[in-house]
């Protein structure tokens, strides 16, 4: 009685998927996907602002917060992933199963790509059905913002599986996963562009990729409230730092989480 | 190359369990020292010990769970930490008290696990039912695990290790959690398997557990083995155990003095009125002498029964010594 690892992969990825859906997480997420598109066409009306008269100008708004969004998204779904099998004790259940570690660690990151992209899509989906509501029309851009977005993603859950193979607990790998995306990348990025250094290898300055396919210019973050240079990402550059830091992060996880022994 | 491979089949014909200088250190501390144990098919093994001696993490090892620092476990001729999915294909284990993921049902969790394993779908609902009914389960198969208590997930995941038919049983405390009727129906359970000539490798501190199920015991102390044999024979061969004495009249100074003269008794300690305690020193043909050398003395005995098992009491003499050591 054998099975294939590709079978058991989609074995996991598939009762993953159905945990993420039972648990109030995508729930959760969906209502806040909902309360922000609720607000963007909500909002100009109602305070009497016209709505913007061109598809990428119109969708630039939400995409801003697209990349927060995969960032919720890593935490919800991937950061708790790995550490939870040890801390609630799931594991002495899974793992003296005939599957090797390599498996679950893909299964489980499958799903959680899975579940965070149908999240963007849902924003994207709704984002591009109102642009072509209220202008008329759609371009390419609003895709390729969508596809950044998708790639920025993948880094995220690739860094969040990385440190939820890392740490003991899930409480400090969701925390991390977030204050990484939010703030600490952000922070280093930061001071990188004031010595002078373009942060193209930051995920969060490379993010900016994803408003700028729209038209928009990301804007560097100044020091002691002047203005520097701004760094416009390269698209192309940004799209292998945010494929390099999925596959590093999810190779690590996987490395990490077949040493890590379920001990206590 | 072919000699080895023969070799390897054989043992795993012969001993399902084979562990070879197996040990586990955790920084200077060492749990697992160099365990050598072999486990025959079809026999039911008793791992004893007290807590902290090792036994858990002896099963982890078994199971994958963690890394020897020495040695090897082989299960059925094959490496646990060379190939864990061959080695585990064919086992089946309940390791401590396991969580189950709560927003699934009892079916729901013994279908992952049957998918996992390769089970077709007709199979994984057979058998279920069947694990499901042979746990008391039945009842709560479409329940939400998260509602359940301790024994509940105790019994699921009794249900998990049999599912799949396996050939060799790891099991680690598996009536812990249990209430006493919980605790008789696991034992049932595990006769049942042994009645059916599955190889079973079960830890426990219940003495009285081991000798109602196992064939053979294995006595574990801080992380080494003690002893390994057949219960009946340890049973028979222990050096000393305590007999408890009601007479019918209070016992005297002189009495005590009698009993501690009699051949085979070790000591003598008096536990009420008219009840003593005799450690008897010499097996089942010492403990008969000592009891017809007190009615030859004259004293009226009501009752002469043991106290304990002389298994209990050659594990306690046994940890006592090593403790010691």
């Amino acid at each position: 009685m054998t099975t294939s690892p590709v079978a058991q992969v989609l074995t996991v990825a598939s009762y993953e998927i159905r945990k993420y859906i039972r648990g109030r997480r995508l729930l959760g997420i969906l209502i806040l996907v909902g309360l922000i598109i609720g607000l963007f066409l909500g909002l100009p009306p109602a305070l009497g602002i016209k709505y913007a008269s061109t598809p990428n100008a119109f969708v630039s708004t939400f995409a801003t917060f697209a990349g927060l969004l995969a960032v919720l998204g890593g935490v919800l779904f991937a950061a708790d992933a790995l550490v939870s099998e040890h801390e609630k004790r799931t594991g002495y259940f899974l793992f003296p199963n005939p599957v090797r570690r390599e498996v679950l660690v893909l299964g489980k990151m499958i799903a959680s790509l899975i579940v965070c992209a149908s999240v963007l899509s849902v924003y994207y989906g709704a984002a591009a059905i109102a642009a072509l509501a209220v202008t008329g029309s759609l371009t390419w851009d609003v895709g390729l913002s969508y596809v950044y977005a998708l790639a920025y993603m993948m880094a995220v859950v690739g860094v969040a599986y990385l440190l939820s193979a890392l740490l003991k607990s899930t409480v400090a790998a969701t925390v991390l996963t977030f204050f990484l995306f939010t703030l600490i990348f952000t922070i280093i990025g930061g001071i990188l562009t004031v010595a002078k250094v373009h942060p193209w290898f930051i995920p969060t300055s490379a993010s900016a990729i994803i408003t700028n396919a729209l038209g928009g210019t990301a804007i560097g973050p100044g020091s002691g409230g002047g203005a520097e240079a701004a760094f416009v990402p390269d698209p192309a550059t940004s799209v292998l730092v945010f494929v390099a830091y999925a596959i590093v992060g999810g190779v690590l996880a996987v490395l990490w989480f077949r040493r890590r022994e379920l001990a206590s | 190359m072919a000699m080895q491979s023969s070799r390897a089949e054989s043992v795993a014909r012969e001993s399902p369990v084979h562990l070879e200088g197996l040990g586990k250190d955790y920084g200077q501390f060492t749990a697992v020292k160099a365990l050598d144990l072999s486990v025959p098919v079809g026999t039911a093994l008793g791992f004893l010990g007290p807590n902290g001696a090792g036994k858990s993490t002896t099963i982890k090892m078994m199971t994958n769970l963690i890394r020897p620092s020495r040695g090897h476990a082989v299960l059925f001729g094959i490496d646990v930490r060379q190939e864990p999915t061959r080695a585990l294909a064919r086992i089946g284990a309940v390791i401590e008290t396991p969580e189950f993921y709560g927003y699934l049902s009892p079916l729901e969790t013994l279908a992952y696990a049957g998918r996992l394993r390769g089970m077709s779908s007709a199979e994984i609902a057979e058998r279920s039912e069947a694990v499901l009914k042979e746990v008391k389960l039945t009842e709560w198969a479409d329940h939400r695990i998260q509602e359940f208590s301790k024994g509940m997930k105790q019994r699921i995941a009794i249900a998990q290790a049999l599912l799949h038919e396996p050939d060799l049983l790891i099991l680690d405390e598996p009536t812990s959690g249990l209430d006493p009727r919980g605790m008789a129906e696991v034992r049932d359970v595990i006769k049942s398997l042994k009645s059916q000539g599955r190889t079973i490798f079960m830890s426990s501190h219940l003495l009285g557990e081991v000798q109602e199920v196992c064939d053979d015991v294995a006595l574990l102390n801080h992380g080494e083995l003690l002893i390994h044999g057949s219960v009946r024979e340890l049973s028979r061969g222990a050096d000393t155990s305590i007999f408890q004495v009601t007479f019918l009249h209070p016992a005297a100074p002189q009495d005590v003095e009698t009993l501690s003269a009699v051949p085979g008794v070790v000591e003598v300690k008096a536990s009420g009125d008219s009840t003593i305690d005799l450690r008897i020193s010499g097996g089942e043909e010492a403990q008969a002498r000592v009891l017809e050398a007190i009615v030859g003395h004259g004293m009226k005995v009501i009752t002469y029964r043991p106290l304990g098992s002389s298994l209990e009491q050659l594990y306690l003499d046994r940890i006592q010594e090593s403790d010691r050591l």
